[in-house]
Protein backbone atom coordinates (compact mmCIF):
# COMPACT_ATOMS: atom_id res chain seq x y z
CA UNK A 1 0.00 0.00 0.00
CA UNK A 2 2.89 2.29 1.05
CA UNK A 3 4.49 1.73 -2.37
CA UNK A 4 1.38 2.82 -4.16
CA UNK A 5 1.23 5.88 -1.81
CA UNK A 6 4.84 6.87 -2.54
CA UNK A 7 4.59 5.82 -6.43
CA UNK A 8 1.19 8.47 -6.76
CA UNK A 9 3.57 11.13 -4.70
CA UNK A 10 6.52 10.34 -7.33
CA UNK A 11 4.01 10.65 -9.88
CA UNK A 12 2.17 14.03 -9.15
CA UNK A 13 5.57 15.63 -8.16
CA UNK A 14 6.65 14.47 -11.28
CA UNK A 15 4.03 15.96 -13.14
CA UNK A 16 3.74 19.46 -14.04
CA UNK A 17 1.72 19.95 -11.13
CA UNK A 18 4.22 21.98 -8.91
CA UNK A 19 4.56 24.23 -10.93
CA UNK A 20 1.06 24.74 -11.69
CA UNK A 21 0.40 24.89 -8.02
CA UNK A 22 3.11 28.04 -8.28
CA UNK A 23 1.20 29.63 -11.25
CA UNK A 24 -1.90 29.14 -9.68
CA UNK A 25 -0.17 30.44 -6.38
CA UNK A 26 0.81 33.61 -8.37
CA UNK A 27 -2.44 34.32 -9.81
CA UNK A 28 -3.96 33.67 -6.26
CA UNK A 29 -1.77 35.96 -4.63
CA UNK A 30 -2.91 38.58 -7.17
CA UNK A 31 -6.69 38.50 -7.16
CA UNK A 32 -6.27 38.60 -3.17
CA UNK A 33 -4.29 41.78 -3.41
CA UNK A 34 -6.39 43.43 -5.81
CA UNK A 35 -9.55 42.58 -4.30
CA UNK A 36 -8.42 44.43 -1.08
CA UNK A 37 -8.42 47.29 -3.23
CA UNK A 38 -12.19 47.38 -3.32
CA UNK A 39 -12.46 47.42 0.28
CA UNK A 40 -12.43 50.75 1.84
CA UNK A 41 -12.15 49.62 5.83
CA UNK A 42 -10.79 46.09 6.02
CA UNK A 43 -8.27 45.52 2.84
CA UNK A 44 -6.47 42.62 4.80
CA UNK A 45 -9.92 40.78 5.59
CA UNK A 46 -11.23 40.66 2.00
CA UNK A 47 -8.05 39.43 1.15
CA UNK A 48 -7.81 36.79 2.60
CA UNK A 49 -11.74 35.71 2.47
CA UNK A 50 -11.39 35.84 -1.18
CA UNK A 51 -7.96 34.22 -0.99
CA UNK A 52 -9.47 31.31 1.00
CA UNK A 53 -12.16 31.23 -1.53
CA UNK A 54 -9.77 30.92 -3.98
CA UNK A 55 -7.73 28.09 -2.31
CA UNK A 56 -10.30 26.00 -1.50
CA UNK A 57 -11.31 26.54 -5.63
CA UNK A 58 -7.75 25.15 -5.91
CA UNK A 59 -7.19 22.35 -3.47
CA UNK A 60 -10.71 21.09 -5.24
CA UNK A 61 -9.22 21.46 -8.78
CA UNK A 62 -6.13 19.55 -7.44
CA UNK A 63 -8.13 16.55 -5.55
CA UNK A 64 -10.15 15.88 -8.95
CA UNK A 65 -7.16 16.10 -11.43
CA UNK A 66 -5.05 13.67 -9.16
CA UNK A 67 -7.42 11.61 -8.88
CA UNK A 68 -8.25 12.31 -12.56
CA UNK A 69 -4.30 11.41 -13.36
CA UNK A 70 -3.32 8.82 -10.94
CA UNK A 71 -6.68 6.42 -10.78
CA UNK A 72 -9.12 6.96 -13.86
CA UNK A 73 -6.43 7.53 -16.25
CA UNK A 74 -4.25 4.25 -15.18
CA UNK A 75 -7.87 2.32 -15.33
CA UNK A 76 -8.61 3.81 -18.95
CA UNK A 77 -5.25 3.16 -20.14
CA UNK A 78 -5.66 -0.30 -18.53
CA UNK A 79 -1.98 0.69 -16.85
CA UNK A 80 -3.58 -0.61 -13.90
CA UNK A 81 -2.85 -4.14 -14.45
CA UNK A 82 0.93 -3.50 -13.77
CA UNK A 83 0.14 -2.60 -10.41
CA UNK A 84 -2.90 -5.08 -9.86
CA UNK A 85 -0.07 -7.97 -10.70
CA UNK A 86 1.42 -7.75 -7.66
CA UNK A 87 0.35 -10.35 -4.97
CA UNK A 88 -1.60 -7.78 -2.79
CA UNK A 89 -5.27 -7.26 -2.60
CA UNK A 90 -6.89 -4.35 -5.10
CA UNK A 91 -7.40 -2.75 -2.00
CA UNK A 92 -4.33 -1.79 -0.94
CA UNK A 93 -3.78 0.12 -4.24
CA UNK A 94 -6.62 2.11 -3.81
CA UNK A 95 -5.95 2.71 -0.33
CA UNK A 96 -2.31 3.65 -1.58
CA UNK A 97 -3.64 5.97 -4.59
CA UNK A 98 -5.99 8.06 -1.72
CA UNK A 99 -2.75 8.38 0.69
CA UNK A 100 -0.58 10.02 -2.20
CA UNK A 101 -3.29 12.07 -2.94
CA UNK A 102 -3.75 13.27 0.28
CA UNK A 103 -0.28 13.74 0.85
CA UNK A 104 -0.05 16.18 -2.57
CA UNK A 105 -3.48 17.96 -1.67
CA UNK A 106 -1.59 18.99 1.95
CA UNK A 107 2.12 20.20 0.05
CA UNK A 108 -0.37 22.35 -2.20
CA UNK A 109 -2.46 23.53 0.47
CA UNK A 110 0.55 24.54 2.89
CA UNK A 111 2.35 26.14 -0.49
CA UNK A 112 -0.95 28.42 -1.22
CA UNK A 113 -1.60 28.90 2.32
CA UNK A 114 2.27 30.18 2.75
CA UNK A 115 1.75 32.75 -0.15
CA UNK A 116 -1.67 33.95 0.94
CA UNK A 117 -0.48 34.21 4.39
CA UNK A 118 2.69 36.72 2.96
CA UNK A 119 -0.07 38.50 0.79
CA UNK A 120 -2.41 39.49 3.38
CA UNK A 121 0.52 40.30 6.43
CA UNK A 122 1.91 42.61 3.69
CA UNK A 123 -1.42 44.34 2.82
CA UNK A 124 -1.52 45.28 6.36
CA UNK A 125 1.68 47.35 6.46
CA UNK A 126 -0.23 49.94 4.11
CA UNK A 127 -3.20 50.75 6.34
CA UNK A 128 -3.95 49.14 10.13
CA UNK A 129 -7.53 47.87 9.96
CA UNK A 130 -10.25 48.54 13.08
CA UNK A 131 -10.32 44.86 13.60
CA UNK A 132 -6.95 43.07 12.62
CA UNK A 133 -7.04 39.49 11.17
CA UNK A 134 -5.82 36.63 12.87
CA UNK A 135 -3.09 35.13 11.04
CA UNK A 136 -1.88 32.21 13.59
CA UNK A 137 -3.84 29.27 14.85
CA UNK A 138 -7.16 30.10 13.40
CA UNK A 139 -5.57 30.47 10.14
CA UNK A 140 -3.95 27.34 9.77
CA UNK A 141 -6.72 25.88 11.17
CA UNK A 142 -8.95 27.28 8.39
CA UNK A 143 -6.39 25.71 5.75
CA UNK A 144 -6.34 22.42 7.02
CA UNK A 145 -11.12 22.76 7.12
CA UNK A 146 -10.08 23.19 3.74
CA UNK A 147 -7.67 20.64 2.80
CA UNK A 148 -10.59 18.18 4.49
CA UNK A 149 -13.03 19.37 2.35
CA UNK A 150 -10.67 18.37 -0.73
CA UNK A 151 -10.06 15.29 0.54
CA UNK A 152 -13.63 14.27 0.92
CA UNK A 153 -14.51 15.32 -2.76
CA UNK A 154 -11.23 13.34 -3.53
CA UNK A 155 -12.26 10.46 -1.70
CA UNK A 156 -15.89 10.78 -3.82
CA UNK A 157 -13.96 11.38 -7.18
CA UNK A 158 -11.90 8.08 -5.88
CA UNK A 159 -15.18 6.47 -5.83
CA UNK A 160 -16.54 7.39 -9.02
CA UNK A 161 -13.30 6.32 -10.72
CA UNK A 162 -13.80 2.73 -9.62
CA UNK A 163 -16.91 2.07 -11.53
CA UNK A 164 -16.81 4.85 -14.55
CA UNK A 165 -16.31 3.85 -17.97
CA UNK A 166 -16.66 7.31 -19.40
CA UNK A 167 -12.90 9.23 -19.00
CA UNK A 168 -14.43 12.36 -17.44
CA UNK A 169 -16.88 11.06 -15.08
CA UNK A 170 -14.79 11.32 -12.06
CA UNK A 171 -13.84 14.99 -12.80
CA UNK A 172 -17.45 15.78 -14.06
CA UNK A 173 -19.10 14.20 -10.80
CA UNK A 174 -16.74 15.59 -8.38
CA UNK A 175 -17.09 19.11 -9.19
CA UNK A 176 -20.86 18.59 -9.17
CA UNK A 177 -20.55 16.89 -5.93
CA UNK A 178 -17.87 20.22 -4.72
CA UNK A 179 -20.31 22.22 -5.42
CA UNK A 180 -23.56 20.44 -4.19
CA UNK A 181 -21.65 19.59 -1.06
CA UNK A 182 -20.79 23.42 -0.58
CA UNK A 183 -23.47 24.72 -1.06
CA UNK A 184 -25.68 22.67 1.02
CA UNK A 185 -25.53 24.18 4.43
CA UNK A 186 -26.38 28.07 2.84
CA UNK A 187 -29.75 26.51 1.24
CA UNK A 188 -30.47 24.33 4.01
CA UNK A 189 -30.02 27.41 6.77
CA UNK A 190 -32.08 29.57 4.07
CA UNK A 191 -34.98 27.13 4.16
CA UNK A 192 -35.03 26.50 7.52
CA UNK A 193 -35.43 30.08 8.61
CA UNK A 194 -38.25 30.18 5.95
CA UNK A 195 -37.08 31.45 2.73
CA UNK A 196 -37.80 35.16 3.36
CA UNK A 197 -41.46 33.72 2.87
CA UNK A 198 -41.14 32.45 -0.55
CA UNK A 199 -43.57 29.24 -0.41
CA UNK A 200 -42.56 28.03 -3.71
CA UNK A 201 -38.91 27.50 -2.71
CA UNK A 202 -40.07 26.27 1.14
CA UNK A 203 -41.69 23.03 -1.08
CA UNK A 204 -38.03 22.51 -1.50
CA UNK A 205 -37.20 22.11 1.64
CA UNK A 206 -38.51 17.99 2.14
CA UNK A 207 -36.05 17.64 -0.85
CA UNK A 208 -32.88 19.42 1.01
CA UNK A 209 -33.83 17.37 3.97
CA UNK A 210 -33.71 13.74 2.18
CA UNK A 211 -30.06 15.21 -0.05
CA UNK A 212 -28.37 15.38 3.58
CA UNK A 213 -28.36 11.92 4.28
CA UNK A 214 -26.50 11.35 1.16
CA UNK A 215 -24.58 14.07 0.94
CA UNK A 216 -22.27 15.54 3.56
CA UNK A 217 -22.63 19.70 4.69
CA UNK A 218 -19.35 20.73 3.47
CA UNK A 219 -19.57 24.14 4.79
CA UNK A 220 -19.02 22.52 8.58
CA UNK A 221 -15.62 22.37 7.23
CA UNK A 222 -15.10 26.00 6.71
CA UNK A 223 -13.77 27.98 9.57
CA UNK A 224 -12.66 31.27 7.99
CA UNK A 225 -14.72 33.44 9.94
CA UNK A 226 -12.37 32.48 12.71
CA UNK A 227 -8.98 34.07 11.49
CA UNK A 228 -11.55 36.91 9.51
CA UNK A 229 -13.71 38.36 12.90
CA UNK A 230 -11.97 36.03 15.77
CA UNK A 231 -15.40 34.44 16.04
CA UNK A 232 -14.35 30.92 17.02
CA UNK A 233 -16.55 28.27 15.74
CA UNK A 234 -18.18 26.17 18.51
CA UNK A 235 -16.05 23.13 19.40
CA UNK A 236 -18.81 20.91 19.34
CA UNK A 237 -19.52 22.14 15.45
CA UNK A 238 -16.24 21.37 14.55
CA UNK A 239 -15.75 18.33 16.24
CA UNK A 240 -19.30 16.69 14.70
CA UNK A 241 -17.57 18.11 11.19
CA UNK A 242 -14.28 16.62 11.43
CA UNK A 243 -16.57 13.43 12.86
CA UNK A 244 -19.02 13.51 9.31
CA UNK A 245 -15.82 14.07 7.22
CA UNK A 246 -14.07 10.85 8.04
CA UNK A 247 -17.06 8.98 8.06
CA UNK A 248 -17.70 9.96 4.92
CA UNK A 249 -14.49 8.97 3.28
CA UNK A 250 -14.24 5.48 5.22
CA UNK A 251 -17.36 4.61 3.68
CA UNK A 252 -16.51 5.96 0.32
CA UNK A 253 -13.06 4.11 0.37
CA UNK A 254 -14.70 1.63 1.16
CA UNK A 255 -17.65 1.65 -1.26
CA UNK A 256 -14.30 2.09 -4.02
CA UNK A 257 -12.34 -0.60 -2.56
CA UNK A 258 -15.58 -3.01 -3.01
CA UNK A 259 -15.91 -1.95 -6.20
CA UNK A 260 -12.64 -1.99 -7.66
CA UNK A 261 -12.33 -4.97 -6.06
CA UNK A 262 -15.13 -6.77 -7.93
CA UNK A 263 -14.32 -4.97 -11.60
CA UNK A 264 -13.44 -7.02 -14.04
CA UNK A 265 -11.11 -5.58 -16.36
CA UNK A 266 -10.96 -7.81 -19.26
CA UNK B 1 -2.19 28.47 -63.38
CA UNK B 2 -4.13 25.42 -65.43
CA UNK B 3 -5.92 24.93 -62.11
CA UNK B 4 -6.59 28.21 -60.85
CA UNK B 5 -8.44 28.73 -64.06
CA UNK B 6 -10.77 25.61 -63.14
CA UNK B 7 -11.17 27.09 -59.37
CA UNK B 8 -12.80 30.44 -60.90
CA UNK B 9 -16.21 29.72 -59.91
CA UNK B 10 -15.65 29.42 -56.11
CA UNK B 11 -12.93 32.77 -56.50
CA UNK B 12 -16.08 34.30 -57.30
CA UNK B 13 -17.93 32.90 -54.74
CA UNK B 14 -14.78 34.43 -52.53
CA UNK B 15 -15.11 38.05 -53.77
CA UNK B 16 -18.72 37.82 -53.63
CA UNK B 17 -18.62 36.56 -50.07
CA UNK B 18 -16.12 39.04 -49.20
CA UNK B 19 -18.22 42.27 -50.60
CA UNK B 20 -21.27 40.99 -48.96
CA UNK B 21 -19.34 41.14 -45.68
CA UNK B 22 -17.91 44.61 -46.29
CA UNK B 23 -21.50 45.80 -47.34
CA UNK B 24 -22.83 44.36 -44.08
CA UNK B 25 -19.91 45.84 -41.97
CA UNK B 26 -20.69 49.34 -43.33
CA UNK B 27 -24.27 49.10 -42.70
CA UNK B 28 -23.56 47.70 -39.22
CA UNK B 29 -21.72 50.86 -38.10
CA UNK B 30 -24.60 52.83 -38.54
CA UNK B 31 -27.28 50.35 -36.31
CA UNK B 32 -27.93 51.73 -33.05
CA UNK B 33 -26.25 49.64 -30.22
CA UNK B 34 -27.90 48.09 -27.33
CA UNK B 35 -27.02 50.17 -23.96
CA UNK B 36 -25.52 48.20 -21.54
CA UNK B 37 -26.40 50.04 -18.16
CA UNK B 38 -23.89 48.54 -15.60
CA UNK B 39 -25.57 50.10 -12.81
CA UNK B 40 -27.95 48.32 -10.10
CA UNK B 41 -30.55 46.69 -11.94
CA UNK B 42 -30.67 43.23 -10.94
CA UNK B 43 -30.53 41.57 -7.85
CA UNK B 44 -29.71 37.40 -8.36
CA UNK B 45 -31.67 34.86 -5.98
CA UNK B 46 -29.57 33.60 -2.97
CA UNK B 47 -29.16 30.09 -4.62
CA UNK B 48 -28.15 30.78 -7.71
CA UNK B 49 -25.74 33.90 -6.02
CA UNK B 50 -24.30 30.60 -4.18
CA UNK B 51 -24.00 28.32 -7.00
CA UNK B 52 -22.37 31.08 -9.66
CA UNK B 53 -19.42 31.02 -6.44
CA UNK B 54 -19.24 27.20 -6.30
CA UNK B 55 -21.28 26.70 -3.17
CA UNK B 56 -18.61 29.36 -1.57
CA UNK B 57 -21.42 31.66 0.72
CA UNK B 58 -18.30 33.79 1.80
CA UNK B 59 -17.51 34.33 -1.67
CA UNK B 60 -21.09 34.98 -2.77
CA UNK B 61 -20.63 37.52 -0.35
CA UNK B 62 -17.56 39.52 -1.41
CA UNK B 63 -18.87 39.21 -5.47
CA UNK B 64 -21.86 41.31 -4.02
CA UNK B 65 -20.48 43.49 -1.53
CA UNK B 66 -17.91 44.58 -4.57
CA UNK B 67 -20.48 45.19 -6.99
CA UNK B 68 -22.27 47.40 -4.65
CA UNK B 69 -18.97 49.62 -3.62
CA UNK B 70 -18.16 49.91 -7.22
CA UNK B 71 -21.69 51.26 -7.87
CA UNK B 72 -21.41 54.68 -9.46
CA UNK B 73 -24.80 55.94 -7.38
CA UNK B 74 -24.81 59.25 -8.74
CA UNK B 75 -26.23 57.53 -12.02
CA UNK B 76 -28.40 55.43 -10.04
CA UNK B 77 -32.31 56.19 -10.92
CA UNK B 78 -34.71 56.05 -7.16
CA UNK B 79 -35.89 52.20 -7.72
CA UNK B 80 -32.40 51.18 -8.43
CA UNK B 81 -31.49 51.51 -4.55
CA UNK B 82 -34.31 49.06 -4.04
CA UNK B 83 -32.08 46.47 -6.26
CA UNK B 84 -29.08 47.95 -4.07
CA UNK B 85 -30.71 47.46 -0.75
CA UNK B 86 -31.64 44.04 -1.79
CA UNK B 87 -27.96 43.29 -3.24
CA UNK B 88 -26.68 44.25 0.50
CA UNK B 89 -29.65 42.40 2.29
CA UNK B 90 -27.90 39.23 0.89
CA UNK B 91 -24.38 40.32 1.50
CA UNK B 92 -25.85 40.59 5.09
CA UNK B 93 -27.72 37.26 4.92
CA UNK B 94 -24.35 35.73 3.13
CA UNK B 95 -21.29 37.25 5.11
CA UNK B 96 -23.31 39.19 8.48
CA UNK B 97 -19.85 39.93 9.37
CA UNK B 98 -19.02 42.03 6.24
CA UNK B 99 -17.71 45.16 7.42
CA UNK B 100 -17.13 47.43 4.22
CA UNK B 101 -21.12 46.13 3.75
CA UNK B 102 -22.57 47.26 6.80
CA UNK B 103 -20.89 50.52 6.39
CA UNK B 104 -21.49 51.68 2.56
CA UNK B 105 -25.08 50.36 3.92
CA UNK B 106 -25.21 52.71 6.48
CA UNK B 107 -23.83 55.65 4.17
CA UNK B 108 -26.09 55.45 1.39
CA UNK B 109 -29.13 53.60 2.06
CA UNK B 110 -31.18 55.82 4.67
CA UNK B 111 -31.08 58.51 2.87
CA UNK B 112 -32.91 56.88 -0.20
CA UNK B 113 -35.87 55.26 1.85
CA UNK B 114 -34.01 51.88 2.12
CA UNK B 115 -34.26 52.69 5.78
CA UNK B 116 -36.07 49.08 6.40
CA UNK B 117 -33.07 47.12 4.42
CA UNK B 118 -30.25 49.05 6.33
CA UNK B 119 -31.81 48.20 9.91
CA UNK B 120 -32.09 44.43 8.72
CA UNK B 121 -27.91 44.66 7.34
CA UNK B 122 -26.97 46.33 10.36
CA UNK B 123 -29.00 43.93 13.13
CA UNK B 124 -27.64 40.92 11.93
CA UNK B 125 -23.91 42.39 11.83
CA UNK B 126 -24.48 44.14 15.29
CA UNK B 127 -25.80 40.46 16.41
CA UNK B 128 -22.05 38.69 14.99
CA UNK B 129 -20.24 41.39 15.89
CA UNK B 130 -19.88 41.68 19.29
CA UNK B 131 -16.79 43.30 19.19
CA UNK B 132 -17.64 46.06 17.60
CA UNK B 133 -20.11 49.12 18.35
CA UNK B 134 -20.72 50.66 15.01
CA UNK B 135 -23.48 48.13 13.78
CA UNK B 136 -25.83 49.20 16.42
CA UNK B 137 -24.67 52.87 16.91
CA UNK B 138 -25.47 53.06 13.25
CA UNK B 139 -29.25 51.33 13.90
CA UNK B 140 -30.00 53.75 16.60
CA UNK B 141 -29.09 56.31 14.78
CA UNK B 142 -31.12 55.50 12.23
CA UNK B 143 -34.18 54.80 14.94
CA UNK B 144 -33.50 58.48 15.70
CA UNK B 145 -33.26 59.88 12.82
CA UNK B 146 -35.19 58.44 10.24
CA UNK B 147 -37.92 56.17 12.10
CA UNK B 148 -38.42 58.85 14.78
CA UNK B 149 -38.33 56.48 17.66
CA UNK B 150 -36.39 57.95 20.67
CA UNK B 151 -37.14 54.60 22.66
CA UNK B 152 -35.69 52.56 20.24
CA UNK B 153 -32.80 54.23 19.50
CA UNK B 154 -32.21 54.87 22.73
CA UNK B 155 -32.22 51.25 23.77
CA UNK B 156 -29.99 49.99 20.83
CA UNK B 157 -27.36 52.90 21.90
CA UNK B 158 -26.79 51.38 24.95
CA UNK B 159 -26.44 47.93 23.42
CA UNK B 160 -23.57 49.93 21.58
CA UNK B 161 -22.36 51.73 24.65
CA UNK B 162 -21.52 47.81 25.82
CA UNK B 163 -19.37 47.37 23.16
CA UNK B 164 -17.30 50.17 23.33
CA UNK B 165 -13.32 49.28 25.10
CA UNK B 166 -13.24 52.58 26.63
CA UNK B 167 -15.24 53.72 29.68
CA UNK B 168 -15.86 57.22 29.33
CA UNK B 169 -16.69 56.57 25.97
CA UNK B 170 -19.18 54.03 27.05
CA UNK B 171 -20.21 56.52 29.62
CA UNK B 172 -20.94 59.46 26.77
CA UNK B 173 -22.84 57.01 24.75
CA UNK B 174 -24.86 55.79 27.18
CA UNK B 175 -25.71 59.54 27.89
CA UNK B 176 -26.71 60.16 24.55
CA UNK B 177 -29.39 56.72 25.24
CA UNK B 178 -30.86 58.53 27.86
CA UNK B 179 -30.84 61.56 26.73
CA UNK B 180 -32.61 60.37 23.50
CA UNK B 181 -34.66 58.46 25.77
CA UNK B 182 -36.26 61.87 27.05
CA UNK B 183 -37.67 62.13 23.75
CA UNK B 184 -39.74 59.51 23.93
CA UNK B 185 -43.56 60.59 23.34
CA UNK B 186 -44.26 57.71 25.92
CA UNK B 187 -42.97 59.25 29.19
CA UNK B 188 -43.73 55.96 30.88
CA UNK B 189 -41.80 54.08 28.20
CA UNK B 190 -38.48 57.04 29.23
CA UNK B 191 -38.36 56.51 32.61
CA UNK B 192 -38.44 52.14 32.04
CA UNK B 193 -35.56 52.70 29.96
CA UNK B 194 -33.35 54.92 32.10
CA UNK B 195 -34.40 52.95 35.16
CA UNK B 196 -32.91 50.12 33.17
CA UNK B 197 -29.95 52.30 32.46
CA UNK B 198 -29.53 52.91 36.02
CA UNK B 199 -29.25 49.43 37.32
CA UNK B 200 -26.82 48.56 34.43
CA UNK B 201 -24.33 51.90 35.57
CA UNK B 202 -21.37 50.87 37.35
CA UNK B 203 -19.93 54.30 38.16
CA UNK B 204 -21.66 56.05 41.15
CA UNK B 205 -21.57 59.30 39.51
CA UNK B 206 -23.21 58.59 36.42
CA UNK B 207 -25.76 56.63 38.34
CA UNK B 208 -26.87 59.88 40.29
CA UNK B 209 -26.96 61.88 37.02
CA UNK B 210 -29.39 59.17 35.19
CA UNK B 211 -31.23 59.13 38.47
CA UNK B 212 -31.90 62.98 38.14
CA UNK B 213 -33.20 62.18 34.43
CA UNK B 214 -35.57 59.13 36.04
CA UNK B 215 -36.79 62.55 38.30
CA UNK B 216 -36.97 64.69 35.97
CA UNK B 217 -39.00 62.76 33.72
CA UNK B 218 -41.33 61.83 36.42
CA UNK B 219 -42.10 65.68 36.92
CA UNK B 220 -42.79 65.58 33.37
CA UNK B 221 -45.55 63.14 33.62
CA UNK B 222 -46.91 65.12 36.44
CA UNK B 223 -46.80 67.68 34.47
CA UNK B 224 -48.64 66.21 31.65
CA UNK B 225 -51.10 64.57 33.59
CA UNK B 226 -52.22 68.22 35.24
CA UNK B 227 -52.14 69.54 31.99
CA UNK B 228 -54.89 66.79 30.85
CA UNK B 229 -56.58 67.52 34.11
CA UNK B 230 -56.78 71.76 33.02
CA UNK B 231 -58.00 70.56 29.67
CA UNK B 232 -60.82 68.23 30.85
CA UNK B 233 -61.77 71.10 33.53
CA UNK B 234 -61.46 74.24 31.46
CA UNK B 235 -62.32 72.63 27.80
CA UNK B 236 -59.16 73.93 26.54
CA UNK B 237 -55.37 73.37 26.83
CA UNK B 238 -53.20 74.98 29.38
CA UNK B 239 -51.31 78.44 28.08
CA UNK B 240 -48.40 78.09 30.49
CA UNK B 241 -47.07 76.24 33.52
CA UNK B 242 -47.70 78.86 35.89
CA UNK B 243 -51.53 78.33 35.16
CA UNK B 244 -51.10 74.65 36.10
CA UNK B 245 -50.67 76.50 39.93
CA UNK B 246 -52.62 79.22 39.80
CA UNK B 247 -55.68 76.96 38.75
CA UNK B 248 -55.10 75.04 41.72
CA UNK B 249 -54.47 71.63 40.08
CA UNK B 250 -50.75 71.89 41.10
CA UNK B 251 -49.78 73.15 44.67
CA UNK B 252 -45.82 74.04 42.98
CA UNK B 253 -44.26 73.90 39.70
CA UNK B 254 -41.62 71.28 40.25
CA UNK B 255 -38.04 71.98 40.46
CA UNK B 256 -36.18 70.49 37.73
CA UNK B 257 -32.96 69.09 39.31
CA UNK B 258 -30.89 69.97 36.06
CA UNK B 259 -32.47 73.96 36.13
CA UNK B 260 -33.29 73.50 32.37
CA UNK B 261 -37.30 73.45 33.56
CA UNK B 262 -39.97 72.50 31.03
CA UNK B 263 -41.71 74.23 28.14
CA UNK B 264 -43.86 73.58 25.09
CA UNK B 265 -43.16 72.06 21.96
CA UNK B 266 -43.91 73.13 18.55
CA UNK B 267 -46.71 70.71 18.50
CA UNK B 268 -47.94 72.83 22.14
CA UNK B 269 -47.11 69.65 24.38
CA UNK B 270 -45.01 70.17 27.50
CA UNK B 271 -41.49 69.36 27.48
CA UNK B 272 -38.72 69.18 28.72
CA UNK B 273 -36.42 72.33 28.18
CA UNK B 274 -32.78 71.41 26.94
CA UNK B 275 -31.36 74.45 27.91
CA UNK B 276 -31.65 77.10 30.86
CA UNK B 277 -34.09 79.45 30.57
CA UNK B 278 -33.38 82.77 29.32
CA UNK B 279 -32.79 85.51 32.23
Amino acid sequence: MWQFMLSAGRAGLRSRSIQSILILGALLMGVAYLSASFSPRQPQTVALDVGLSGLRITLILFSLFWVQELVAREIERRTVLFSLTYPVPRGRYIVGRYLGVLGLLALAALLLGLLLWVVVLGLGKGYAQGFSVVLGLPYWSTVAGLWIDAAVVAAFALWVSTFSTVPMLPLALGLAFAVGGKSLGAVAEYLARGADGDQALMRLAPVIEAIQWVLPDLSRLDFRAWPMYDLAPASQAVELGLLMAASYVALLLTLAVMTFTCRDFE
Amino acid sequence: MTSLRKQWPVAIMAVLLALTFAAITQRLKSAPRQMVVVEMQVALPLFVQVFLAMGDRYLAANIAAIRALVVSTEKMKPEDYAILGKVQKDVSWLNPAHEDNYYIAFAILPQYGEVDATQTILARASRVRFFDYQPAFFYGFNQWYYKHDPAGAAAWMREAALKLPDPDQQLTMQNMAARWADKAQDTELAIRIVEAMVKEARRKDFRVYLEQRVARLRQLQQLKMAAESYHERFGAPVPNLQELVNSGILPALPQDPFGFGFGFDRQGNIALRTSPPPS
